[in-house]
């Protein structure tokens, strides 16, 4: 198996750098009667490395099955006990077989990107070009630097070292592919844009392809940050679910500029403006893709997620130099091609709120970007490295995040070029008096009702926030809605049918922005869930048999200890009692699990969600008297986000339908009689 | 080791024999030119009216409003139509071939 992975590997990278150089060399001699032929050999290799690279995962995962430990990689990441869907976590659970995985994934895209070229032949082929420089650069990596196929050296072992505890979880089998998805995503809108540059592509079709791209990837790239929370909030045992961990920072960094570019590219579709802008958005999309995976191989920052520091770190340094280089040198020539068609009308606009949305986001991103790096600089600056933690970030995201919110209410209800005073006031009155009075029920309602009910602002600066939370997401919830009710009864008066059928042949119409609607739905439930962590409260306690402990408005009796054994674990657990209101409502057992390959031990949490909050319990093992401990954690509204994270996912799923085609015609200008009909209302 | 030799041999042969046996025409497609820019930037202004007009009939924007951008968009479309009009004397054209 190793010598096919290694004859996969290189196959892949000799047809990479074939499909490259044949391809620029097609594009560089247009007029070349063999060079549309050249061209095509360039793309046909293309496809060939997407089945080479197949063949060398597959090889991968094949020697994870057979319990192959002659390969390093294999020895390193399994072990014969391995329970089975975690042999295929094996493939992207290290750092050699996570990079095959990333050209794996790259080389899928690249498939896709190559065989689709009857779109736009000429503008696939510098895209094409583009994305193999990428390849050469990540199969370069996995032949010589960093090759899963490596032999272990010394004698034969009888078992390998395991897989790390952490990632034996079953979201751990779905996170990383959907993660790695949508980092590698980026390669395709940044291809597109550097290949429209360089070729000085006339008009706005290439970023109408590339808009579907990045909406592919940028839902891989939620669904997988998404998983990772959840993961984190149900493996890694304290409670919360986002860490401000540099890793998790790298996921979020491009995420935020995607999101930017997903609104901003709008204008340009529209109106003919901020071309450059958005040049620089998609190019900073994939550099900060690229930026998360050297700050995770490079061990350059400390991280609870980071691989071991290793040396294909200066690997991805000239590679974020190189790509920058290579972006500004075709800016600086071709930048006059990107002039705007169209000046801002009006202040309060459709545009000047996308414009307002994304210097929001880029604050939030300089916000996320400058925390994550702090340590490193504070260490070239002072000596010592100095780490920012939660409230570093939250002192800048919370208040963005909420103007972000209040943009999202607004910016639907805005129309294109200008909007009138009267316009806004008839479309947002409503909506605002609906928030306010949720707002200031949440405030006048008991304390005792728990969760989020009963806040009062003045009470603490993170309660403040919290209510404007929910009054912004109120806000917002109700002026999405308005816009489903407004459409849907336009179409109900025309076509006579019902209300929710005509709200979804409204939907039909225009997948994109009603999928875009059900997004900021999905957005507002997860600034709920966020809402609650103002109100967490955590307990510890030492319990022994019959100890109580009482947290919110629950009991916690701890009824035993007990243990079990298999061939990859010794687990023990704690079984507790949890009484409310004098009743037992239910039993919980956090978990204490001791891997035996690896001779590593994790906590296992065990979580009781519920609308209103979650209950929390942590067994953290044995203290230095012999005492067990339990921690316990109250968690308001938690589960929103989960909710809200699949609504978002759908949201884009539909984004990505085609409409439905209008059966209606729109006037011709009475200048242009002669002008073809088009579809309309 | 021999199967394993074997088998890269016939992936390499199956590899460059579907990269170099290139047989019929290749598929070019159509010359993007001035005019199909215009025609894509026509259809999104058309787009454009096409939205105004049910926001409109949605009751989101006043009947003030939605003349002064409807005006706007027209003239933008009959601007845009005009030009094409000036730079298509024939049909669109037709997808390139390239020789075999």
């Amino acid at each position: 198996m190793a010598f096919l992975g290694n004859f996969a590997l290189l196959l892949a990278f000799a047809l990479s750098v074939y499909c490259f150089g044949a391809g620029l060399l097609a594009l560089l001699s247009p007029d070349e009667p063999s060079s549309q032929r050249l061209s095509e050999t360039a793309r046909r290799a293309g496809i060939v490395v997407f089945g080479a690279v197949f063949l060398a995962a597959v090889a991968l995962v094949v020697s994870a099955f057979r319990d192959d430990f002659t390969i390093a990689y294999i020895f390193h990441h399994s072990n014969r006990d391995l329970p089975t869907p975690y042999k295929f976590a094996t493939l992207w659970s290290g750092q050699e077989g996570s990079i095959l995985f990333w050209c794996l994934l790259l080389s899928a895209y690249a498939f896709v990107l190559r065989l689709r070229y009857k779109t736009d032949p000429r503008l696939f082929a510098y895209a094409s070009v583009v994305v193999a420089g990428v390849q050469i650069f990540f199969l370069a990596l996995v032949n010589f630097a960093a090759n899963p196929f490596g032999l272990l050296e010394g004698p034969l072992r009888p078992d390998g070292s395991g897989l790390n505890p952490l990632l034996q979880y079953p979201e751990m089998v779905i996170h990383p592919p959907m993660l790695y998805l949508g980092y590698v995503g980026f390669t395709v809108p940044f291809a597109f844009a550097l290949g429209a540059l360089i070729m000085k592509y006339p008009g706005e079709k290439w970023i109408h392809i590339t808009r579907r791209w990045t909406m592919v990837t940028w839902g891989f790239l939620t669904c997988g940050i998404f998983l990772g929370s959840h993961w984190a909030y149900s493996v890694l045992g304290w409670g919360g679910y986002w860490g401000w961990d540099p890793v998790e920072n790298a996921s979020l960094m491009p995420w935020l500029v995607g999101t930017a570019f997903l609104h901003s590219v709008m204008m340009q579709e529209k109106r003919g403006m901020l071309k450059v802008w958005n040049m620089w958005l998609v190019f900073a999309c994939f550099w900060l893709a690229i930026l998360g995976t050297f700050l995770t191989r490079s061990g350059i920052i400390s991280s609870v997620h980071a691989f071991a520091q290793s040396s294909i770190g200066s690997w991805f340094a000239w590679f974020l130099g190189i790509t920058f280089a290579v972006f500004i040198f075709f800016f600086v020539l071709n930048h006059k091609h990107l002039r705007s068609e169209n000046k801002l009308e009006g202040m309060i606009s459709r545009e000047s709120s996308f414009l307002f949305n994304n210097l929001l986001f880029l604050l939030l991103t300089l916000d996320v970007l400058w925390g994550t790096w702090f340590p490193k600089i504070s260490e070239l600056v002072q000596g010592n490295k100095v780490t920012v933690g939660a409230p570093f970030y939250n002192r800048v995201a919370i208040p963005v995040a909420l103007i972000l919110l209040l943009l999202t209410a607004l910016g639907p209800l805005l129309a294109w070029r200008k909007t009138s005073f009267e316009s806004l006031k008839r479309n947002f009155t409503w909506p605002c008096v609906a928030a306010l009075i949720v707002g200031l029920f949440v405030m006048l309602t008991p304390t005792s009702w728990g969760s989020i009910f009963g806040l009062k602002p003045w009470h603490d600066v993170s309660y403040f926030y919290s209510l404007m939370t929910i009054v912004l997401s109120v806000l917002v919830a109700f002026t999405v809605g308005s816009e489903f009710y407004r459409g849907g009864r336009v179409i109900a008066e025309k076509t006579g049918q019902g209300m929710f059928a005509s709200m979804v042949q409204l939907t039909h119409r225009n997948t994109r922005r009603y999928g875009g609607y059900i997004v900021h739905f999905g957005v507002v439930l997860v600034m709920i869930g966020f809402s609650g962590s103002a109100l967490n409260q955590d307990k510890e306690a030492e319990l022994g048999y019959g100890d109580h402990m009482q947290i919110g408005s629950y009991d916690l009796v701890c009824r035993s200890y007990t243990q079990d054994d298999n061939a990859n674990q010794e687990t023990e657990w704690a079984l507790m009692d949890v009484y409310q209101n004098g009743q037992l409502v239910r039993t919980m057992t956090p978990q204490r699990i001791f891997y035996k390959a690896s001779q590593q031990a994790s906590t296992k949490p065990d979580i009781d969600q519920g609308f209103k909050e979650d209950l929390y319990l942590v067994y953290e093992g044995q203290n230095d008297k012999g005492q067990p401990v339990i921690k316990a954690h109250l968690n308001p509204m938690v589960i929103w986000i989960w909710i809200g994270a699949w609504v978002m996912i759908i949201g884009t799923g539909l984004a990505l339908v085609e409409n439905a085609p209008v059966p209606v015609t729109v006037r011709v200008p009475r200048m242009m009689e002669h002008a073809a009909p088009v579809a309309g209302d | 080791m021999i199967l394993a030799i074997v088998c890269a041999a016939l992936i390499t042969a199956a590899s460059l024999f579907y990269i170099f046996y290139l047989p019929g025409e290749l598929y070019l497609g159509p010359e993007k030119t001035r005019a199909s820019y215009l025609r894509e930037r026509k259809d999104v202004v058309y787009e454009n009216l096409r939205d105004l007009n049910f926001e409109y009939r949605a009751g989101k924007v006043p009947d003030a409003d939605y003349q002064s951008l409807k005006a706007n968009l027209q003239d933008e479309a009959a601007g845009l139509l005009a030009e094409i009009a000036r730079l298509e004397s024939g049909a669109i054209p037709a997808p390139r071939k390239a020789r075999s």
